[in-house]
């Protein structure tokens, strides 16, 4: 017993490190115990699939945090990242060139957030939320809308699949399609590796963890002993500002898009992994490797709660809230624990107090939590106590394809079904050529006339500036959220007919579909909600 | 030879005042607005109350008005806190849900009638800023008892904030259309009634922080908290009492902000408010490591953030470009603060006593 707590004692720093790591393997057992789907194995590489940028930018971070500082800028780097490969690739660039430009320019950013950090004392938190300030706004003064990347080679190097070794047998055994990775997938791993042994095996590695801790002390204390305290950030800076580049091309990679709105909040997940993955946010303590098993503790939330289906998206934000604060009380309690026991001198009393004291804050914020928990059941519970109708089910959509090819028939040339909506509507819409609109919704029966011109304009953006029947539109339905609607299209011109459906809330609808929709809409007559 | 001395001397305490960078850079913007943009400064009178660009500024500066009296105490203790946006929006959220509860059910109906409301508007306001204080609460346990540091400590109400917002309102944007309500927000009385709140909030807090001891415990706190201990001073009420305090300001912002935009927006109220608030703060001169802070000071700095929105909007630069400029001007800002600039601008008083 006595062997076990020494070793415990001894190997204390691994501690936060490999509750997270037992945390992630458990989750995910839990959850493949529950869900059959999640045993297939390319479900589990696809949690590096989904997060390879997230780990990239977290290796970084890690280091900026080991230092004692901080950097805000990655989202906006990232969104910049894709924009401008983007843009540049649209423009017809070599994309070798484009790849080589954007981590350098990642990498200036860094340096320059770096240089003001170094040289003009400022905050890193100041810094480097102007310098996310000016890569998001930056990402506007190029391109306003999502640019759609179609570049041969960066298809090629997104959706090549890694094999894995040793899992191709068996799969074929199974007959399931072999398990893969791709390509950003290796190249965070690489970095991973080439980064763990910097930070442990070499000067510029030890320097790091020299400086940060100790609320700024350990900085003046290397800075003392000769190290080269403010060539190391500067260079930690310029080093994450690299990984923030890198992370936004295997993002864009992911995507095949580039936007500036991209990445919202970005930072926060990389900085919770960090946090998650045990590494002190004063500095000085933790490790690179702690990162990657605060990375897939994310993933893995992710995937389960895509999984179990009916929890909303923001559960994963509250999710790693909680598991950040978890792991934060966990790290406080061992540092507060290490101080106790350096200062053994300090009076028995006053220890006692500072124990009860904290104990009391424990069972404090434990009523906290009861309470807010309370108050939102409460808010939650009291009106549906007095609401009249049963909760509406989830709505089921049947498009009208019928219909709409008897209203084709009928002489009608755009046909559009909008169902589901947070009222689970099942509106009919048809446009004929003489300016004549109908529209059906759930037995209510409305008419319109516009001038005839207009629905032959309409007609000509649809076909020929959106593309309508070409390969760019396609349909992309999946089962619609509770606010969002469903939408199907068929129009007929020119000879051509095709019918296309789609869902609101969803990044996979092609943008010229939208663009069709916003086309549309305004002819339309208005249905008044029932109350 | 006395004379000049007394003039020099009078140069000297303008520029060691807290407000003398602040209302600079202020004014700059200002001039920059008179000069490129015609009628900026001209005010019309709309049935008894006033319009124009200038009553615009402060109008829309409210919100970061009020988060800044609230984070200049929060950072004189040395702290910062990260979820005062989370705050507004789960505040906003309360109080929608509570005027307009069919989100619950799963379904949105658009009240039109502008006289309904599900519970009386006190008890939106009351329970909305418990809430908010709920929430100050926990990030102040979280720092001064628990001994987490700030930033991590509110950074976790940050991310799960906004989560626990659409939880209350089911993920749904709640339309509020009580009038009273959005009196709060859009209402004039001679100037806007938000205004009114800015400065009720703000004469309580320099009543309390200059007129009773505890502006003195927060800045002594601030500068050294261990000493602050042994001198007797209960540091972890005091952290407790500033962090509660910031919830309320950010309970009162979530308010105006949703009866602003008539909506409880859980994902876009508030959104990075916290760090216009933090650089209101720093633009006011408070130093983030702690010590003495300036209420008045912060809230030019909020202005100076909202002269710089509006003056942009004007001359017509996109809104999502416009964070590109505000970095810039924020750089500029530092860089007016860093040491180099200080210690010119003694040297030029200096160099005058000698003449």
């Amino acid at each position: 017993m006595n062997r076990i707590t020494a070793f415990i004692a001894r190997n204390r720093q691994f501690i936060p490190m490999i509750s997270t790591a037992v945390l992630a393997l458990t989750a995910y057992a839990i959850g493949a115990y529950f869900f059959v789907g999640m045993r297939n194995p390319q479900v589990f590489f696809n949690l590096f699939r989904n997060t390879a940028f997230t780990l990239i930018s977290g290796i970084g971070m890690t280091l900026v945090i080991l230092t004692g500082g901080i950097d805000l800028s990655v989202s906006g780097v990232v969104a910049l990242t894709t924009v401008s490969s983007a843009v540049l690739l649209r423009e017809g660039w070599n994309p070798w060139l484009v790849i080589v430009l954007m981590l350098l320019m990642g990498m200036s950013l860094g340096a320059l957030m770096g240089g003001f950090i170094v040289k003009l004392k400022v905050q890193p938190f100041i810094a480097t939320l102007a310098g996310m300030w000016f890569a998001r706004g930056m990402c506007f003064f190029i391109s306003d809308d999502a640019v759609q990347i179609d570049n041969h080679v960066f298809q090629i190097i997104g959706q090549t699949k890694l094999l894995i070794p040793g899992l191709m047998e068996l799969s074929a055994s199974r007959g399931t399609p072999p398990p893969y990775i791709t390509i950003p997938v290796a190249v965070a791993f690489l970095l991973f590796i080439v980064v763990i042994f910097v930070a442990q095996y070499t000067r510029f590695g030890r320097t790091v963890y020299a400086i940060g801790g100790n609320e700024g002390r350990n900085e003046q204390s290397a800075r003392l002993m000769g190290l080269p305290v403010d060539r190391t950030k500067f260079l930690v800076y310029t080093f994450n500002g690299f990984c923030s580049a890198l992370a936004g091309l295997s993002f864009a990679l992911f995507v095949e898009s580039g936007h500036g709105l991209y990445a919202p909040g970005f930072e926060l997940d990389v900085i919770a992994s960090v946090v998650m993955g045990g590494t002190m946010l004063t500095g000085g303590a933790g490790y690179v490797f702690g990162t990657f098993f605060g990375v897939m503790v994310l993933a893995v939330t992710q995937v389960l709660i895509q999984f179990i289906g009916s929890l909303s998206s923001w559960w994963t934000k509250i999710v790693i809230g909680a598991l950040t604060l978890i792991f934060i009380g966990v790290q406080t309690v061992l540092a507060n624990r290490k101080g106790g026991r350096r200062g053994a001198q300090t009076a028995e009393k006053f220890v006692a107090r500072r124990r009860l004291q904290q104990r009391l804050a424990l069972g404090f914020s434990a009523l906290l939590v009861v309470g807010i928990a309370a108050v939102v059941s409460i808010t939650r519970a009291a009106p549906t106590a007095t609401a009249e109708t049963p909760a509406a089910a989830q709505c089921v959509v049947e498009f009208h394809e019928e219909e709409a090819e008897s209203l084709l028939q009928g002489g009608a040339v755009i046909v559009y079904n909008r169902a589901a909506g947070p009222l689970c509507v099942d509106e009919l819409y048809a446009i004929y050529p003489d300016g004549r609109v109908t529209a059906d919704a759930d037995g209510k029966k409305l008419e319109k006339q516009i001038s005839p011109t207009e629905v032959e304009q309409v007609l000509v953006a649809i076909s020929v500036d959106h593309k309508w029947f070409t390969n760019e539109i396609y349909s992309t339905y999946l089962n619609p959220c509770r606010q969002c609607f469903a939408h199907y299209i068929k129009i007929a011109y020119d000879g051509q007919e095709k019918a296309v459906t789609g869902v609101d809330g969803t990044t996979a609808m092609p943008p010229g579909y939208a663009f069709a929709l916003a086309e549309i809409r305004p002819l339309l007559p208005v249905i008044v909600p029932a109350p | 030879m006395k004379k000049i001395f007394n003039r020099t001397f009078a140069w000297r305490q303008v520029t060691e005042n807290t407000l003398f960078f602040p209302i600079v850079a202020l004014s700059l913007i200002l001039l920059f607005d008179f000069i490129f943009i015609p009628g900026f400064f001209s005010i019309e009178n709309r049935d008894g109350n006033l319009h124009g660009s200038l009553i615009d500024i402060f109008r829309n500066g409210s919100t970061v008005m009020l988060l800044a009296i609230g984070m200049t105490l929060v950072i004189a203790t040395g702290g910062v806190d990260l979820s005062v946006g989370a705050t507004m929006a789960i505040a906003a959220s309360v109080a929608g849900i509570l005027m307009n509860p069919s989100a619950l059910k799963n379904e949105v109906f658009f009240v039109t009638d502008p006289n309904y409301t599900f519970q009386p508007l006190w008890l939106v306001i009351v329970s909305a800023l418990l809430v908010a204080i709920l929430c100050g609460m926990w990030n102040g346990v979280l720092v001064a008892y628990m001994r987490i540091q700030p930033m991590v400590a509110t950074l976790i109400l940050m991310i799960s904030g906004r989560g626990i917002a659409q939880l209350i309102t089911n993920g749904l944007r709640v339309q509020i259309t009580y009038r009273p309500y959005s009196f709060i927000g859009q209402g004039w009385i001679v100037l806007p009634f938000s205004l009114y709140i800015v400065a009720a909030v703000f004469a309580i807090s320099w009543l309390l922080t200059r007129k009773t001891a505890i502006g003195m415990f927060i800045e002594s706190v601030g500068t050294n908290f261990r000493s602050s201990f042994f001198s007797g001073i209960d540091e972890k009420k005091i952290k407790l009492l500033v962090y509660t305090f910031c919830g309320l300001c950010a309970g009162i912002a979530g308010l105006v902000a949703s009866s602003n935009i008539k909506t409880s927006d859980a994902n876009n109220i508030g959104l990075t408010t916290e760090l216009d608030a933090i650089l209101a703060v720093v633009i006011g001169g408070t130093a983030m490591k702690g010590g003495r802070f300036s209420l008045l000071a912060s809230m030019v700095g909020a202005l100076v953030m909202q002269a710089i929105t509006q003056s942009m909007y004007a001359i017509g630069v996109p809104a999502f470009a416009l964070q590109a400029i505000k970095a810039v001007v924020v750089i500029l800002v530092i860089l007016l603060y860093s040491e180099q600039v200080r210690t010119f601008v003694r040297g030029v008083s200096a160099s005058k006593k000698v003449v």
